[in-house]
């Protein structure tokens, strides 16, 4: 197991630093207006002699080089417009730490609401909870997010009596941006949920043990739950890049100091380096979370053999 | 064994006893049958047809049939509305003929007419050339601001006032904000507003926010002076020289909402039906070749799984940060990242079903790939691409409105549902929330139709849902 996971890290590594490597090419085909606070007021004599300062006239693979090896002393280059002269990593270490409580709270409720939801579901098929469950699924799915966002940021606001923008001191405000959050992870665990279920619910020892006249309590607690939950873990990750597309619309909606509306800002801004660090950021989120759901799979399940399995497929 | 061979014996004399026992010679209980080609026929043919089942299962689930109607008729009239009588274009925005002001912000409303005016009101007439419409208000004139004017009587939301020897109506709310004595009823006094304030012929506004309204030309008895008229019937005084409603508002910039959506809703659907196909096509490419191809199988799993790692929402901004807005790049920003999830379905499908019975005696026989692949094995999985096309289009839409929402989106010189929808969320709490909430209800029908609609489609295309 530990050679699978070590295996797994060294491909996630591997994944990373060709997305990063993309991400970097790519970002230099911007045009580089983007690297100046004041472009149209310059010179061409001093914007040569400013990209070259930057590093920006040199060979790509020597700018990609030079870029790795700061990454690796934790630097993320300087602002170009949003902050002018800034370290990236400071702004970022600024605003990170409130985008991680939410994106962590918004998963929590999630959970809390999303396994409880797909539960009700899967025991009471085709009766109010599943009709009510269904039909909360198609509108989270099928509404874009944006709509029932604005709705609820409009409408709840007024109803709960605050603000429509955020407050960090204020719990109360804390509620609609990280229910909003949830939404979309909310109807996707209780979607996975109740179709494992239903599949469990089928299988030879559930009829076996009602069969023995185990209460359907414990029937669905004690086995079904506990057998469908497993391949749950595996979305996780997904859920992890659910909350990231998320936050980049809600921080932005309800003037989050964080992460997501930082990243719409400064596209808004056009400042090159910093779509360019926190593009990566959260690139990363995405790899990390994946690797991180693989290996708790490894945990909880027993059965799972991944390196086996890869072979096989 | 001699048990049972015993029991044997007793069962056949007992059946033999039967038979005797019936009274009918033994070569009458059977009779040949003869070989019949119509009843062998019976059997061998089969009256199943995949499609033919898969549209009687769909046509069953009577709530997905509806809104595939709902959704025919909402696609086929954005193509209608352009063609339909009465109708403003849709980036055209709208001047005030007189003031040539934009008619920003409108209130939606199902005809254009403002008031219906008895018969005998008295109205000013605006000089316009025109040969049917006429631009009329019940203004007399308007007095500047801080201008003194009289007085004559006080009656709560108006004042009868004279101004340069001219009477008339004054309003007299927080928009006038007229200067009053204490007891304002004790009259004649003199009193100025510090705002320009219109002088009405009557204590009621005919006009819209202080411009002319206009009138058909038969329904006017027009004076001798040329400027004054009365109606001689009853007639309606409409927004613009036009029977053509804003059924859903104007926006700021005096463009008519109504044409604005359609034609977003087509640029949207546009947008979402392109890269469905886009997503199908290189999808199923790819997808067969992964799967079908063992050599291939190892690298492209890495690469997927390379692929995969990076939240699509990343590659959307990234590819729309980089090109520019446009709806090509658009839809080539959503089709980099969509045809990922279908290549991996295709290719685990076709991994499973590739090395069945039946694609092996098919190869065995000498079929091409080509023919193996489009005959044998896509067949099987047109309700998965079916499902994966009709879930794209509504993610295309939201995917538009997202980019378009971080500021990456079409320029707002091609309405679509996303420009509309970010431009309207800043009204949401005001009086002009209309302007959300229009393009919100199209949007939601389209994709919660498409939604089901797909879903139910897939169900109905799976052969064990067939009875």
């Amino acid at each position: 197991m530990v050679k699978y996971i070590l295996k797994r890290i060294g491909a996630s590594l591997f994944t990373l630093i060709i997305i990063l490597s993309v991400v970097f090419i790519l970002l230099r085909q911007m045009p580089i207006e983007g690297y100046f606070d004041n472009f149209d007021k310059l010179d061409q004599a001093v914007i040569d002699a400013r990209l070259h300062q930057m590093g920006l006239k040199a060979p790509i693979l020597q700018q990609m080089l030079r870029f790795f090896t700061g990454l690796l002393h934790g630097d993320l280059g300087i602002s170009a417009r949003y902050s002018v002269g800034a370290p990236i990593a400071d702004i970022i270490a600024q605003k990170a730490p409130l985008s991680i409580q939410m994106g962590v709270l918004s998963m929590a409720l999630a959970i809390a609401l999303g396994i409880p939801l797909g539960g009700a579901m899967a025991r009471s098929k085709s009766k109010f909870w599943d009709r009510f469950g269904t039909a909360f699924i198609v509108f989270v799915n099928a509404i874009p997010a944006a709509v029932y966002y604005i709705y609820i940021q409009s409408y709840g606001s007024n109803a709960l009596g605050i603000s429509m923008l955020f407050d960090r001191s204020r719990a109360i405000s804390w509620v609609l941006p990280v229910f909003s959050m949830s939404l979309g992870n909310i109807a996707y665990y209780a979607m996975w949920l109740r179709r494992y279920m239903l599949d469990e619910l089928n299988k030879d020892y559930v009829q076996l043990a009602r069969a023995k006249g185990v209460a359907s309590r414990n029937i669905t607690m004690g086995h079904v739950f506990r057998n469908a939950f497993v391949p749950m873990i595996q979305y996780i990750p997904t859920s992890l890049l659910y909350t990231v597309g998320g936050s980049i619309y809600i921080e932005s909606l309800y003037s989050i100091p964080g992460m997501g509306g930082l990243l719409v800002d400064v596209i808004s801004r056009q400042d090159n380096p910093m779509v360019q660090a926190i593009v990566m950021i959260y690139s990363c989120v995405g790899i990390v979370g994946m690797l991180l759901g693989d290996i708790l799979m490894v945990f909880l399940d027993p059965r799972i053999t991944f390196a086996k399995k890869e072979g096989v497929r | 064994m001699r048990l049972f061979d015993h029991k044997n014996r007793r069962a056949e004399d007992a059946v033999t006893d039967a038979v005797r026992n019936l009274g009918v010679p033994e070569s009458e209980l059977f009779e040949f049958a003869n070989s019949d080609p119509d009843l062998a026929e019976k059997t061998g043919f089969s009256q199943y047809s995949y499609w033919g089942s898969t549209l009687s299962v769909f046509l069953k689930n009577r709530g997905a049939v509806a809104l595939l109607l709902v959704l025919v008729i909402l696609v086929a009239f954005t193509f209608i509305q352009p063609l339909l009588p009465g109708q403003y274009e849709a980036t055209r925005i709208i001047n005030h003929p007189i003031t040539g002001m934009q008619m920003s912000n409108v209130q939606p409303s199902l005809s254009s007419v403002v008031r219906t005016a008895p018969a005998g009101t008295k109205l000013a007439i605006t000089p316009w050339e025109n040969e049917e419409w006429a631009a009329v208000s019940n203004v007399v004139t308007t007095i500047r601001a801080r201008s003194e004017f009289s007085v004559t009587g006080y009656l709560g939301e108006w004042v009868e006032a004279s101004f340069n020897g001219q009477t008339g109506y004054v309003r007299n709310d927080f928009t006038t904000n007229l200067k009053l004595p204490d007891n304002p009823e004790k009259v004649p006094y003199s009193s100025r507003a510090n705002f320009p304030v219109q002088l009405f012929l009557s204590p009621e506004d005919l006009t819209y926010q202080g411009d002319e309204l206009f009138i058909k030309k038969d329904a006017l008895e027009i004076g001798k002076d040329g400027i004054t008229a009365e109606l001689a019937t009853e007639a309606e005084l409409r927004i613009l020289p036009t029977e053509a409603p804003f059924l859903f508002g104007t926006n700021i910039a005096g463009q008519d909402l109504w044409s604005m959506v359609w034609s977003g809703t087509r640029t949207s659907l546009f947008i979402g039906f392109v890269v469905a196909l886009a997503e199908a096509a290189v999808g199923i490419f790819v997808g067969v070749v992964w799967g079908y191809i063992r050599r291939l199988d190892r690298i492209m799993t890495e690469i997927y799984n390379v692929i995969n790692n990076i939240p699509t929402t990343i590659v959307l901004i990234l590819v729309a940060y980089i090109l520019r807005p446009g709806i090509s790049s658009l839809i080539f920003a959503m089709s980099i990242t969509g045809w990922v999830g279908m290549a991996r379905f295709i290719r685990n499908q076709i991994v499973i079903i590739r090395d069945r019975d039946y694609n092996l005696a098919s190869r065995c026989l000498g079929t091409g790939t080509f023919r193996i692949i489009t005959r044998n094995l896509l067949p099987y999985l047109v309700s998965v691409i079916m499902l994966r096309m009709a879930l794209a289009v509504p993610g295309a839409i939201g995917s538009e409105v997202f980019i378009t929402y971080i500021g990456l989106g079409l320029p707002v010189s091609i309405p679509s549902l996303g420009n509309l929808i970010t431009v309207g969320r800043k009204l949401v709490s005001t009086s002009q929330s209309y302007q959300l909430i229009f393009p919100t209800i199209v949007l939601s029908i389209v994709t919660v139709s498409f939604y089901i609609i797909g879903n139910a489609f897939a169900d109905s295309a799976d052969p064990r849902n067939h009875l």
